[in-house]
């Protein structure tokens, strides 16, 4: 097994009073994407930030590939490629410019250089507007270019802070494939962003940040088998009309507790519960023995929102809970 | 109310800034009355004293006044333009009109409240004695009011023309000193001449400059003049031509304020390298350098933020420079040719005089321009985090982006030495003067540039450190010269040294022994002083850079 890329040990970030990351530990090994997310505010900037090499921790360290994020700056700048949200850009340069210019920054040989930077920018989808001013490309070209900038001098591995914010539904799907083509060519990728079902789909661990605390870290399946204590069950009926003694019935049977939603213009009944599926049986028997007219009766499947609402729910419940740390096969904390 | 103003006035009286300014001016008003208030129990009933303080109080208000009111105005267009909000104003019911006057009565507003501050110290002065509230107190507001009016206007002018803050305060600065200061200029030299047209149409470009009204409101009727009686009723005419313009300026704004000028985006740009062989042979021929063409790899030997700083600047690429210096060599050139001639009654120290004084006003509206953005353009960008990604060191940053200012300034001034080569020509026994006052210009030109590239090290974002440089710089060149006026009544010789020791261009002047400036030895202790402030400031600037690659 390959030594992990990422090690993170008791991270912590205050600024002043506030505590913006709290004790985050956390290892991911090579080759993976790593979604990172939670609320605004909830330290994944710092998180990346201190990982860049651009923020110092008040407590703990980080390592990327046995290099320190703070000792071994120089080491990290070579093996980091960040592209923070706010795209830098220089006022008249073309693109070409703007890629030769980090190229020579990064002491790249000339001739070597103008071969990356084709690569880079073919890599990226960005050639066909090589020679446009970097402030009149669109939003979408500008990640792009944000992209091919971050992977010029070939890192090990690639922190992108919202990649996909601002892009429409086309710009985001070809993104998405980006970032997969990434992986792909072996490269270990840490994704912020708020849009959670695009980052499901491209992540294969996911770490969720609330309140600068990890509260959940692991594979999407992992992190929901801890949180699925109460799975969310769909009763579809026949007709609307009995929807308030499908309602009571389920009450009898699950208890109080249940979080029972009818919707009758559905005509569906959803709630939570922590069933056995001996008990979903009996109580799919009691519906169609009582005549309420069940057409369906199925567990509706978690996604990344569901997973992510849950843990805020939690969060919510108990507001301070023990920190703690995670590897690349974890769970909820 | 209109909700412009409300929003232009009190948005700047919320800054730290304004209030900043506001006390500075308070206290630089203040501090001659202080200094001149009668400390014991009798008063000369000539009012020799209150006049002098008063004529002090006037060219320094006049000079704060220039210094500072231009900066909100001339940010005030272009910053909505790049956040986005000129566009929701345009789509509110509000027309052009209550856009613009909106604007101006904020920023005038806000010029008044800082002509304002001055009251107590004129009430002061008035109370001293020996002035007129109807001859002098009165006139002298008139006029400082109309000048911020006309400040303000020529901001707004510029401002909804501009593409950048820092393009629009260095374009405004540069209107402000050539409309106040080298309007002046014409008039003197061609004043008594046999070109009687050439010499009332200078007149009245003199009275273009709001020095010329000041000046006589303050009975200076002409300060410059050898001996010559110039025409009276300059403030009158300066009332007039100021109104006609400010209306004019206004009038042209207005038209210009409309969504349809603004809704243009930048063309992507062609590249001239895709263009026909002919057009590209034009291009060469008119850009010299030519800004579109597909530029080549950065080299292995060079300092790639030097490249960069050149490539991504709007003011100060190549293009430009080239013509600036052309410009620059010209002038030199011109005024040395007019010096040989000897039809004016010019002597070489008189050429010496202006060259020195239009490489001063160049240094100071050009360097502030070119390095006051140098660290605080990358964080108003962004791009300061990427540029921390780079294996670039600190030291080769700040290394690149001085060397980026160095070059075109010298360039500047390597332009105006041919007039100097011509002035030795014509007077050998100048050779000596001359080099000292190269080293002179030289330190100002770096002094100038470490100090505009530190204030920028403490800001992030460009247009406040631009205004605060060309405030700093402007209040230590023009500032210590306000004593050099105030020479003999109030202040005494020891002192007017003291204040002019540090100025490297009173010290060019007291080197070519022009009228005024023979009586003071400046040299070698303003090179001292300003080799130490400059190496202080270098400094400060090594470790702010320093500093900022480090993790926060």
């Amino acid at each position: 097994m390959s030594p992990p890329v990422l090690v993170t040990s008791h991270l912590t970030k205050q600024y002043g009073t506030l505590t913006a990351l709290d004790d985050l530990s956390l290892v991911l090994d090579r080759g993976h994407i790593l979604g990172l997310i939670g609320p605004n505010g909830a330290g994944k900037t710092t998180t990346i930030r201190i990982l860049a090499g651009q923020a110092r921790p008040t407590r703990g360290s980080a390592t990327i590939a046995g290099a320190d994020c703070v000792r071994d700056a120089r080491q990290i700048k070579r093996l980091v490629g960040y592209m923070p949200d706010v795209f830098g850009y220089y006022d008249n340069m073309r693109v070409q410019e703007y890629l030769d210019f980090f190229g020579a920054a990064f002491r790249m040989p000339r001739r070597q250089r103008a071969e990356r930077i084709d690569a880079v920018m073919e890599t990226a989808g960005c050639t066909d507007f090589r020679d446009r001013f970097l402030e009149v490309l669109s939003f979408g070209m500008k990640q792009r270019v944000g992209i091919a900038r971050t992977l010029l001098h070939d890192p090990e591995i690639l922190i992108l802070d919202e990649p996909g914010t601002g892009l429409d539904p086309k710009a985001r799907i070809e993104m998405r494939e980006l970032l997969l083509r990434l992986a792909a060519m072996g490269k270990t990728l840490i994704v912020t962003s708020h849009i959670l079902p695009e980052l499901s789909r491209i992540c294969d661990r996911v770490a969720i940040l609330v309140r600068g605390r990890l509260r959940a870290f692991g594979t999407l399946e992992e992190i929901l088998r801890t949180l699925s204590e109460r799975s969310l069950v769909e009763v579809q009926l026949v007709s609307a009309d009995r929807i308030d003694a499908a309602a009571a019935l389920i009450r009898r049977h699950v208890g109080d507790d249940a979080q029972i939603a009818a919707s009758p213009a559905e005509a569906i009944v959803r709630f939570r519960a922590s069933q056995s599926d001996q008990d979903r049986a009996n109580l799919l028997a009691a519906l169609v023995a009582e005549g309420v007219g069940p057409s369906q009766f199925r567990e509706v499947p978690m996604d990344l929102e569901d997973t992510f609402l849950s843990v805020m729910r939690r969060e919510e419940a108990s507001p301070a809970p023990a920190p703690s740390s995670a590897r690349g096969s974890g769970g909820a904390p | 109310m209109n909700p412009v103003v409300q929003r232009e006035l009190v948005g700047v009286l919320r800054t730290r800034k304004a209030l900043a300014m506001q006390v500075g001016t308070a206290l630089a008003c203040m501090l001659p009355v202080l200094l001149r208030w009668p400390s014991e129990g009798r008063v000369g009933l000539s009012g020799a004293r209150s006049q002098e303080v008063f004529s002090l109080f006037g060219y320094g208000l006049l000079t704060c006044l220039l210094a500072l009111v231009p900066a909100v105005p001339a940010a005030s267009f272009v910053r909505e333009k790049s956040r986005g909000t000129l566009g929701l104003l345009f789509s509110t019911p509000m027309t052009s009109w209550s856009i613009y006057f909106g604007k101006l009565a904020g920023v005038f507003a806000f010029a008044m409240l800082f002509l304002a501050m001055s009251f107590p110290p004129a009430a002061a002065c008035y109370a001293m004695g020996g002035i007129s509230l109807t001859g002098d107190l009165l006139p002298l507001y008139a006029l400082l009011t109309l000048a911020a009016l006309q400040c303000c206007v020529l901001g707004l002018w510029v401002s909804v023309r501009a593409s950048s803050t820092d393009g629009a305060l260095r374009v405004t600065y540069g209107l402000v000193l050539l409309v106040g200061g080298i309007a002046l200029l014409p008039d003197h030299f061609l004043r008594g001449t046999p070109h009687v047209r050439l010499a009332a149409a200078a007149d009245w470009l003199r009275c273009l400059s709001p020095v010329a009204a000041v000046m006589e409101v303050l009975g200076h009727r002409d300060a410059i003049s050898h001996g010559l009686v110039s025409t009276a009723g300059a403030a009158l005419r300066h009332v007039l031509l100021s109104l006609g313009l400010t209306s004019l300026l206004a009038l042209d704004t207005v038209l210009r304020l409309k969504q349809t000028k603004f809704d243009r985006p930048r063309p992507p740009g062609l590249m001239t390298d895709d263009r026909p062989a002919s057009a590209r042979r034009l291009r060469r021929l008119w850009f010299v350098v030519d800004p579109q063409r597909r530029k080549r790899a950065i080299g292995p030997l060079v300092n790639p933020v030097i490249v960069k700083e050149f490539r991504s600047r709007r003011f100060g690429r190549s293009h430009w420079m080239l013509r600036l210096v052309a410009a620059c060599a010209l002038v030199s050139l011109g005024l040395t040719y007019a010096a040989t001639l000897g039809t004016i009654d010019w002597s070489v120290e008189t050429i010496g005089a202006i060259m020195v004084m239009l490489q001063g006003a160049l240094i100071v509206v050009v360097t502030p321009s070119l390095a006051a953005g140098l660290l605080s353009s990358e964080h108003e960008t962004g791009s300061w985090s990427l540029l921390r990604m780079t294996p670039l060191s600190a030291g080769c940053i700040l290394r690149g982006k001085l060397l980026s200012v160095i070059w075109p300034l010298f360039l500047i001034l390597l332009a105006t030495l041919p007039g100097y080569g011509v002035m030795i020509w014509i007077k050998p026994a100048l050779t000596h003067q001359i080099s000292y006052v190269i080293v002179c210009l030289v330190l100002a030109a770096v002094f100038s540039l470490i100090f505009s590239a530190t204030v920028s090290s403490f800001f992030r974002r460009t247009a406040p450190a631009t205004i605060t440089a060309y405030g700093l710089l402007l209040a230590f060149y023009g500032g210590t010269m306000l004593f050099w006026l105030g020479r003999g009544a109030p202040f005494g010789p020891s002192l007017v040294e003291a204040a002019l020791v540090a100025n490297p261009l009173a010290a060019a002047l007291t080197i070519l022994e022009v009228s005024g400036f023979e009586q003071y030895r400046l040299v070698p202790a303003n090179w001292w002083i300003l080799s130490t402030a400059t190496v202080a400031c270098l400094a400060v600037l090594g470790v702010q850079t320093w500093r900022l690659t480090r993790p926060e």
